[in-house]
């Protein structure tokens, strides 16, 4: 049971990173993006292919799934600029898909067997669940520590003013095309990272896994942490891989119907959101989330 | 003169799927015009529609064979089936999304989900993993002229959701209901003071798009089958439609259904690369179409402003 | 805010690193049961076909406690979902085997997630038998790792020859779905057929869960294919096989094991008339089959197994024996023993493992008249000829 808690640990360590990705692009800058299961599966393959085509290290596939996500980022942040809202968010669903769909048809097995993660020596091997929670909570929370800095940082504030009022920032002189990039790339080149680490563990990958689903339930921990809130989204990525594993954490699995867990499972999200709307450790609305307060505005606006 | 007709049989396949993409797109379209809130669920009230419809057909024929009481079982199933979902989608929308309406946007769209969930799971749990079929009420031998088959299904479902985009449309823009509701899609604190019930209004949104997906749902069971996670892919692909369309946007929906389907049928043997690619086609199309026109082909542009 | 942060690292290092060697949970050497766990898709898309090789590995221990299991010992089934991803799959072999103590896996269904839990098995040393992955790779992780189905490049070896030697088709056509299965057994039926002589003049791609099949469809009425072969899973053949019949079209239709399943009867059953499949093999002389089909049926609601739940079957009666053989649950001890099954004979006839675990055994062919599978025969390809066993 505490071997099975400890893989919890894992997972929702490498879900951690993803949320903090997603967490800059929608918390921070106020972009809906749903294509993190695209950056996690070129994070997977980066891996894949690195350290069993290749042949280089573990570490060597890390700066490239984040350079190589970070790119694909920086595509889909590019020519998407020019929507808003829920239209940037089915772009980039649709981005998500073609990555899955043409990785389904390069080769629709995905790769097995991939070398393990090495450091002095040491094989971080999925026996060893402790050394492996370290190594990826090390990268968790440097990646909190550094996008805490970045949202005090003079980055991070003018993706604030971005989220909170784009006329406005760029009124201030704000460039919000450039933030709108910034935070693409920079959250994929996390979320790239967080396959990384899924590689490393599962030593598979297959193409079926990167599904819009994933994607959907990174959103999911962002917004059930309280959106901008870092330890937030760290928090909410735990407790979705809780809620997900507990049944076969307590042993329930194997009693209760397989279909009866899932049930519960969304009920659990269904209820948790009606308690806690605004998200576990979220603080207030943002102009994003708030549809009814941008539509009275603009109503003035046509009024005025 | 054999790729002509090839063409054009992809073509009238492109639009009986594009006819079913648009039925369900209407119901997201109409929630979020509304809420402006994607309903994550709707994809599976759809799979409910087919599920419900089906046991009242099979309840309602019993042995007959009987081919005017197999179409007439059909159209009870059918409205049985709408009546269901509609009731369905409000008491879903007064359980899970009301309590949230003035939360963050994206808190009822987790809420969809988990609904969502219960919905797929809940169906698998009562009526067992497997595909059903939904038999046919009418003899579907295809129709051939010149190379050209179609069948009395295609028809049906063309048929059906045309009368349906234009009941919808004559009751959006005619009726004082209908009214009401653009009404509150345009403002609703301001059709509140005019006296409209705006949470009747939501209701009945919920009610209508929620119909509307069972009617689809149905439609398509006949092609797709019946299964506990039909709605998934569907409702995704529906969405995509409507966001193609204009989301918000009723002609938009069905125009985006059409467009959808139709790529989907033609695009890769036009472009000569392996179906298996459809999906980067359709979605690929979405983005361009997206960036040509950000706000879909027939939305308005409406730039958020201060 | 930061407080959190290292106050929930401090609790994470802190219960994890007490239970640092939580990974050397023994076996459990539970006093009076075997316990066998099992790995597949039970919620989801594919979920049948977790279902029904979840509850036909059920039925098999039912039947063995019920004939006083093994040594006085009887045996525990601890079935887990695996999402049919590798994620839930390797969750599951966690909990079945660091929290449990099973001491063999009957699963995963599908080969991605069979390939990760392959691994795991080889390393950890438990026995793993899959009822269905048939990518040649599964077995290639190592050792420890088996399957009751034969791998694809046996099933296209043997379903090219039938269709060049036996039917006599020169030109064929395939239209399969972009997943490990279908892809391998297409692919693998393409390269045989062409060595042959044989062509293949169109291969047509789909996806699993596509619904629409018309534009392939198209293409290939375009070609000059004698036949079809579509080695799809059952919802995806009964579409191909009503479009195809809604288009006009008249080619006769080749398929796989997955069109075992009973199912397809269910679905497309005014379209099922000549097609002609390669399956398991039955044996011959033997009620095996029957009285399982049987006891499925009673057992689960009139419900019938395919071709995958049988396997699964086979691999329980099949660990069963070893686990009797090798007299306690020894990982090491039940590996050696299933290594050494020698002329098994089950509900597919007579099966035995190769070194590297695969699956040796007929094929069987069957031909469908209107909704019944006709058994032709079992058939072995012997120096590039196709034999017929009996």
């Amino acid at each position: 049971m505490l071997n099975f808690f400890q893989l919890i640990i894992i997972y929702a360590g490498i879900y951690a990173l993803m949320a903090i990705g997603q967490n800059c692009i929608t918390g921070n800058t106020g972009m809906l993006s749903l294509c993190h299961a695209g950056f996690f599966c070129i994070g997977s393959y980066s891996t894949a292919i690195i350290c069993k085509v290749v042949g280089l290290p573990f570490w060597f596939s890390l700066p490239v799934a984040a350079i190589v996500s970070g790119f694909v980022g920086f595509l889909i942040g590019v020519p998407t600029l020019r929507l808003k809202g829920d239209y940037l968010c089915i772009a980039t669903l649709g981005l998500g898909e073609i990555i899955k769909n043409i990785a389904t048809n390069v080769n629709p097995v995905g790769m097995m067997a991939v070398p393990r993660a090495e450091l002095f020596g040491y094989q971080f091997s999925s026996r060893n669940k402790f050394t492996f929670i370290l190594l990826v909570w090390f990268f968790v929370l440097i990646a909190y520590l550094l996008f805490r800095q970045l949202a005090h940082s003079r980055l991070g504030r003018a993706m604030t003013a971005v989220r909170e009022d784009e006329v406005a920032a760029q009124a201030n002189g704000i460039n919000v095309t450039k933030y709108k990039i910034g935070a693409f790339i920079l959250g994929a080149a996390v979320g790239g990272t967080a396959g990384c680490f899924a590689t490393a563990y599962t030593l598979t990958v297959q193409p079926g896994s990167y599904t819009f689903m994933v994607s959907v339930m990174v959103l999911c921990m962002v917004v059930l942490g309280g959106m901008g809130n870092l330890a937030g989204v760290i928090l909410g990525a735990f407790i979705i891989e809780f809620i997900s594993y507990f049944p076969q954490l307590v042993g329930l699995s194997s009693v209760i119907p397989a279909q009866a867990s899932q049930i519960i499972y969304g009920l659990v999200l269904v209820i948790m959101m009606i308690c806690r709307p605004q998200g576990i450790l979220g603080r207030d609305r943002y102009r994003y989330g708030d549809g009814r307060k941008t539509r009275r505005s603009a109503a003035v606006k046509k009024e005025a | 003169m054999t790729t002509l007709i090839q063409y054009l049989q992809y073509l009238v396949n492109g639009i009986t799927l594009g006819s079913i993409y648009a039925l369900i797109a209407l119901g997201y379209t109409m929630v979020y015009g509304i809420l402006k809130f994607i309903n994550f669920a709707h994809g599976d009230i759809l799979m409910v529609g087919a599920y419900t419809g089906l046991l009242t057909y099979t309840a309602l024929l019993g042995e007959s064979t009987n081919p005017v009481w197999m179409l007439t079982a059909f159209f009870i199933a059918m409205l049985v089936s709408m009546a269901f979902c509609a009731a369905l989608g409000m008491f879903i929308e007064r359980v899970a999304y009301k309590p949230l309406r003035n939360a963050s946007r994206l808190a009822p769209l987790l809420s969809a989900i988990g609904v969502s969930f219960i919905l797929s799971n809940g169906a698998a749990w009562i009526f067992g993993a497997q595909s059903r079929r939904f038999p046919y009420p009418f003899d579907n031998t295809p129709i051939v002229i010149a190379g050209l088959s179609i069948t009395p299904h295609q028809i049906l479902t063309v048929t059906v959701s045309v009368i349906m985009m234009v009941v919808l449309t004559l009751f959006v823009n005619k009726s004082r209901m209908g009214k009401a509701m653009r009404a509150t899609s345009i403002d609703q604190a301001t059709s509140e003071l005019m006296g409209i019930d705006v949470n009747k209004i939501i209701s009945m949104t919920f009610a209508i798009g929620s119909a509307l997906a069972a009617v689809g749902g149905i439609l398509s069971s006949f092609d797709f089958r019946v299964y506990a996670s039909m709605g998934t892919m569907t409702g995704l692909k529906a969405f995509v439609a409507a966001v193609i369309g204009g989301i918000g946007n009723i002609q938009g929906a069905m125009l985006g259904g059409l467009i959808l389907g139709v790529l989907e049928s033609i695009g890769a043997p036009l472009l000569g690369i392996p179906s298996a690619l459809r999906d980067t086609i359709a979605f690929a199309a979405l983005i361009i179409i997206l960036l040509v026109k950000p706000d879909g082909i027939l939305g308005k542009n409406e730039r958020e402003k201060v | 805010m930061k407080r959190i942060v290292v106050m929930l690292l401090v609790f994470l290092a802190a219960v994890t690193g007490v239970f640092a060697n939580g990974g050397a949970e023994s076996t459990a050497a539970s006093s009076d049961t075997y316990k066998i766990g099992f790995i597949g898709p039970l919620t989801g898309d594919n979920a049948n076909y977790g279902i029904r090789c979840s509850n036909a590995t059920r039925l098999a221990i039912e039947e063995l406690n019920a004939a006083g299991g093994v040594d006085g010992k009887t045996f525990e089934l601890i079935a887990e979902n695996s999402l049919g991803t590798v994620d839930g799959a390797i969750a599951a072999y966690e909990k079945l085997v660091y929290s449990d103590g099973v001491c063999a896996i009957i699963g995963p269904v599908f080969t991605s997630p069979a390939l990760a839990v392959a691994q795991r098995c080889y390393e950890d040393g438990i026995v793993m038998i899959s009822p269905s992955a048939t990518h040649k790779d599964v077995t290639s992780v190592g050792d420890y790792v088996y399957r009751t189905v034969p791998s694809d490049s046996l099933q296209s070896e043997v379903a090219a020859h039938y269709f060049y030697e036996v039917l006599g088709y020169r030109n064929i056509a395939c239209l399969y779905a972009m997943n490990d299965y279908s892809q391998g057994l297409a692919t693998g039926v393409e390269d045989v057929f062409t060595q042959l002589g044989g062509t293949v003049s169109a291969m047509e791609t789909c996806l699993v869960g596509d619904k629409d099949f018309r534009t392939q469809l198209g293409a290939i009425r375009n070609t000059d294919a004698e036949a079809i072969y579509i080695p799809n899973y059952t919802v995806e053949d009964a579409q191909i096989l009503e479009q195809a019949a809604q288009l006009g079209m008249n080619l006769p239709f080749l398929s796989s094991d997955g069109f075992s399943d009973p199912e397809i009867y269910n679905l497309a059953p005014d379209y099922t008339d000549g097609v002609i499949y390669v399956g398991p093999a039955q044996a011959e002389a033997s009620t095996i089959l029957e009285d399982f089909t049987a006891a499925y049926s009673a057992a689960y609601n009139g419900d019938l197994p395919d071709s995958f739940a049988t396997n699964s079957y086979d691999a329980m009666y099949i660990l069963a024996a070893a686990i009797d053989r090798a007299g306690s649950a020894d990982r090491e001890a039940i590996n050696a023993e299933v290594k050494a099954t020698d002329d098994f004979s089950g509900a597919n006839g007579i099966i035995n493992f190769a070194p590297n675990g695969d699956m040796v055994a007929s094929q069987g062919v069957y031909k469908v008249e209107g909704t019944t599978p006709v058994y032709v025969g079992s058939f072995q390809v012997v120096d590039g000829h196709i034999v017929q066993v009996d």
